[in-house]
C-alpha cells in the first residue's frame, strides 16, 4: 500500500505555508533547544527529533499538522504553524513559533491567520484553541489579535495554560 | 505539496505487517508504558509520551521511507506487535527491530516478522547492511537476534537506551537475497 498524503500549500501576501522537510530539523532542533523555547518545551536533540517527526505523523493520522513558513520574497525559513492533536490536548490546538531575527514583523500572525482559516473552512474543525504558559506575553497578544478570546472554563493541556478560543469565520463576522 | 508515505502490506504464513493505523496505539500503549516488557526497547513513562512515539513511528516513516509495521494476527486479524526498520536521530544506522505484545510470545512471531522486514529492507529499500540494537541483559532478544544470524560487533552508548549492544545481520547476499533473475550474484559488480 502507498498512501500519499496531501498538505496543502497555503498562500499569503508575503509568505508561504508548505510540508516540513526533513534537512529543516535543524533549524527546529536549535529552536527548541534554546532559551527562546521557555513557553514551549526546551528538549534535547533527540527529543527533538522524535517531536518533529511526531508532529509530521499527524498529517497522515488526522489530516492536519505543521505548515513550515516560508518567505516569498527570498524562501527564508521564517517559522512554523502548527494545528495539533496530541493526546494530551483536550481540543485541536494551533501553534506558532517563529525563528531568530524574524520576530516583530507580522509573519506569525499571516501565517497563522492562514493556517486558522484553512482549519476552519477547508478542514472544517469544530474548534480551535491555543494553549498558552501565562507568561507568554508575545503569544498572548497574537492569539486576542487573532481574535481569540480566553476561555477560562476549558481546560488546558497542563493546569496552568491559558486556553484560548478561536472564533468560526461565522462568528467573527458577527463579532 | 505531498508527503508521500509508501507503507508497504507485507505477508509470511501466518502475519501482515501493515501500516500503523489510529486503533493500534491502545495495545502499543499497553506495551509501551509497561517498566518490566517496555525495558529492553525503551519505556515510556505515560500514556502522552506513548502517543507521541506512536505519532513519531508515522513520522518516522515519512522522513526516513520506512520504520515499524503493526504485525497483525492473520488469524485473528489481531495486532500482535510491532517489528522495522528503525532509525531515528542518534541511532548509528538502520536497525531491524521487533516487539511482540503480551501473550503473543513464544510463538516465533517476532523471528518471523523482524525476518520479512529484514527481506523487504534489502530486496525493496536497498539497503546493503543492518544492525540490531540490544540492551546488555536482554537475553531474548539477543538468542533472536543470533538465530537471524546476527552476530555481536561492539558495545557504545545510545542516546534513548545508555549502553547498548550493535549486532549485525548478514548482508544481502549472505541471505541469498541479491541474486538476479538468472542466479548470478552481483552480476554488475
Amino acid at each position: 500500500m502507498t498512501r500519499t498524503v496531501q498538505i496543502p500549500r497555503l498562500e499569503t501576501a508575503r509568505l508561504i505555508l508548505r510540508a516540513p522537510r526533513v534537512e529543516e530539523f535543524e533549524a527546529y532542533c536549535t529552536l527548541v533547544a534554546s532559551d527562546r523555547a521557555a513557553h514551549m518545551f526546551q528538549l534535547d536533540r533527540p527529543a527533538a527529533w522524535k517531536e518533529f517527526a511526531a508532529e509530521l505523523g499527524h498529517w497522515p493520522l488526522f489530516g492536519f499538522g505543521p505548515w513550515h513558513v516560508e518567505r516569498r520574497e527570498d524562501g527564508a525559513l521564517v517559522g512554523a504553524v502548527s494545528i495539533l492533536n496530541h493526546d494530551t490536548y483536550p481540543e485541536t490546538e494551533i501553534g506558532w513559533h517563529l525563528y531568530e531575527g524574524f520576530e516583530g514583523q507580522g509573519y506569525a500572525f499571516e501565517a497563522a491567520t492562514a493556517a486558522r482559516d484553512w482549519a476552519f473552512t477547508e478542514r472544517g474543525l469544530p474548534t480551535l484553541v491555543s494553549y498558552i504558559s501565562p507568561g507568554n506575553t508575545r503569544s498572548i497578544a497574537l492569539a486576542e489579535r487573532l481574535g481569540a478570546t480566553l476561555d477560562r472554563d476549558a481546560r488546558g493541556e497542563d493546569a496552568t495554560d491559558l486556553v484560548y478560543r478561536h472564533a468560526r469565520p461565522a462568528e467573527r463576522a458577527a463579532q | 505539496m505531498t508527503l508521500a508515505l509508501h507503507i508497504p502490506r507485507l505477508e509470511t504464513p501466518r502475519l501482515i505487517l501493515r501500516a500503523p493505523e489510529p486503533a493500534d496505539f491502545e495495545p502499543l500503549c499497553a506495551f509501551l508504558t509497561d517498566p518490566v516488557r517496555a525495558w529492553g526497547f525503551g519505556v515510556e513513562k505515560d500514556r502522552p509520551t506513548a502517543w507521541r512515539w506512536f505519532a513519531a513511528n508515522i513520522g518516522h516513516w515519512a522522513l526516513r521511507g520506512y520504520g515499524y509495521f503493526t504485525i497483525e494476527l492473520k488469524e485473528t486479524g489481531t495486532p500482535c506487535g510491532i517489528s522495522g526498520i528503525w532509525e531515528p536521530e542518534g541511532w548509528p544506522e538502520p536497525e531491524v527491530g521487533w516487539v511482540v505484545y503480551d501473550g503473543y510470545e513464544g510463538k516465533g512471531i517476532a523471528y518471523e516478522a523482524a525476518t520479512r522486514a529484514r527481506e523487504w529492507a534489502y530486496t525493496d529499500l536497498g539497503l546493503t547492511t543492518l544492525t540490531s540494537n540490544i540492551v546488555p541483559g536482554n537475553d531474548r532478544s539477543v538468542a533472536l537476534a543470533e538465530r537471524m544470524g546476527a552476530t555481536y560487533e561492539r558495545t557504545y552508548h545510545n542516546p534513548n537506551m545508555g549502553e547498548d549492544m550493535l549486532y549485525r545481520h548478514p548482508s544481502p547476499s549472505a541471505l541469498g537475497l541479491d541474486t538476479d533473475s538468472d542466479g548470478s550474484p552481483e552480476a554488475y559488480a
